[in-house]
């Protein structure tokens, strides 16, 4: 009897077998990158899928880095930093255009908003503690927010984009793009996706700002659950997206407590205070992200009822509103693709018909 | 009538208890590497990561520990100090100015993550039993 080559083959049936398992974080189909990074006093996390999806990472987190840069007004050499520091000394400051196309914006959503949105907020946030790394959060008297609140003007933010310059018009005046500074860059890093044949992507840019792209691994829109503002364990419900973005403003994200009352981060430019016209949270969906980060928090300063008004006015954005007494609003155009879970938690959900 | 003529060839192939005892070795062998080549971190082992501006600072496996040890990190902008459990971490002092970590609470299950945004530090907890498919792909808020 001849003895049979049995080993070799025995051997490679068996690493073939073994490997039939994907290696951890291989892409499902096509080439997929993912980064998770800080950026803009935020924690990000990018997803990308198509042919050139590690250049099209390494671009996106690229351009992060530069509008970081540009717009941090914390950092001296910024563009934001330059524009404050000759706040009403009468130069204009030349500026990159992306600040520029960002502060044109701003005055575009201060004028629509009827002043809710305000960029020019940023002394009176810096009088609460608000503008730097939390370490000296405090209530402000009213004698200090009266001598500040007449600087929170966008309209004395002069914008010259023909001499690619702008200027404050007034002493002591400051600009922070921190409301609107993230939904900019989601807008930007999706042009810049279309550069690299991408098929999908979600970009999450610290989680109050997300853009979405194509359909997510396995199929269908990417599902964005939506946090209940009162408890970060818990979802209000999931909103399928593709092919736009959300903002959400709540006033869970930065708050402190002082002689038993708790103040969060999101100010009325006319007041100088924490907003409070019953609102827990809102998200606000739309083509662009900047809008939608710019919208979020006027319709939280405004209140449910604004917020219904400029929504009946406007086809450019829905909304998703958590108001306190429970009651959660979401415009009609958002009825198909969001599932509504809050009823688990006393809450109720009412659809806003145009 | 004829009798079926039968090549050699055919009388070669069929199997004998040899070949069952080397297909039951390869079966064995595929199953001893499919456990060698496993992916890292889908076992039973919870463990946590620590990991500073993108880079590992360290990690600890979860499942070794008796009972809560407190670790402090101080390689960090503003020290830290961590209760590790073996279901479990939680920031428990911190002297970054937020102080978002230590309000964070515990968290338990793998894919969980404590951010301090001041410190640029992640603490995730990595490696139990696989996770069920979630409901969503990301949270809002």
């Amino acid at each position: 009897m001849s003895s049979r080559p049995v080993l070799f083959p025995a051997l490679l049936c068996a690493a073939l077998l073994a490997g039939c398992s994907a290696a951890p974080g291989a892409p499902s189909g096509g080439g997929s990158a993912q980064r998770t990074l800080f950026a803009m006093d935020t924690l990000m996390n990018l997803q990308i899928t198509g042919p050139q999806a590690q250049e099209a990472l390494e671009a996106a987190v690229g351009e992060l880095g530069r509008l970081d840069r540009l717009l941090d007004r914390n950092e001296p050499e910024s563009d934001i930093s330059r524009l404050n520091a000759h706040a009403g000394d009468g130069t204009f400051v030349t500026l990159d255009g992306s600040t520029l196309e960002l502060l044109e914006l701003c005055r575009s959503c201060y004028e629509t908003s009827g002043g809710a949105f305000d960029c020019t907020i940023a002394p009176v946030m810096d009088a609460w503690g608000f503008g730097g790394t939390g370490e000296d959060y405090h209530v402000p008297s009213q004698a200090e927010l009266d001598v500040l609140l007449p600087l929170v003007d966008s309209a004395a933010l002069d914008v010259d984009a023909g001499m690619g310059s702008a200027r404050l018009t007034a002493s002591g005046m400051a600009v922070d793009l921190g409301g609107i500074a993230k939904g900019y860059a989601a807008d930007r890093l999706l042009d810049l996706l279309e550069d690299y044949e991408v098929d999908s992507a979600l970009l999450d840019l610290g989680t109050s700002t997300i853009a979405a792209l194509g359909e997510r691994d396995g199929g269908g829109p990417w599902r964005i659950a939506l946090r209940d503002p009162s408890d970060g364990e818990r979802q209000l419900g999931v909103l399928a997206l593709s092919g736009q973005a959300l903002s959400t403003s709540g006033g869970y994200e930065r708050q402190f407590e002082e002689n038993g009352v708790t103040y969060h981060h999101i100010l009325d430019p006319r007041t100088g205070y924490p907003a409070e016209t019953g609102v827990l949270s809102v998200t606000v969906v739309g083509e662009s992200a900047a809008v939608a980060d710019a919208w979020s928090t006027a319709l939280f300063v405004l209140g449910p009822e604004e917020a219904e008004a400029l929504w009946r006015g406007s086809d450019s954005f829905d909304y998703i509103l958590c108001r306190a007494d429970g009651q959660v609003q979401v415009t009609e155009g958002l009825e198909d693709s969001f599932t509504f879970w809050g009823d688990e938690y006393g809450y109720t959900c009412e659809i806003l018909r145009r | 009538m004829a009798t079926p003529v039968r090549s050699s060839g055919a009388e070669r192939l069929r199997p004998t208890p040899g070949d069952l005892l080397v297909a039951l070795a390869i079966l064995l062998s595929a199953l001893v590497l499919a456990w060698a080549l496993r992916p890292a971190g889908s076992g039973e082992a919870l463990s946590v990561r620590l990991t500073l501006d993108g880079e590992t600072l360290a990690q600890y496996d979860l499942t070794a520990l008796d009972g809560p040890t407190r670790v402090t990190v101080d390689q960090v902008s503003w020290p830290m100090v961590l209760e590790l459990s073996p279901d479990g971490v939680q920031v428990v002092e911190s002297r970054c100015p937020g102080q978002d970590c230590v309000h964070t609470g515990a968290i338990h299950t793998a894919g969980a993550q404590i951010v301090c945004l001041p410190n640029r530090l992640i603490i995730a907890l990595e490696g139990s039993a696989p996770e069920p498919t979630p409901e969503f792909d990301v949270i809002a808020g």
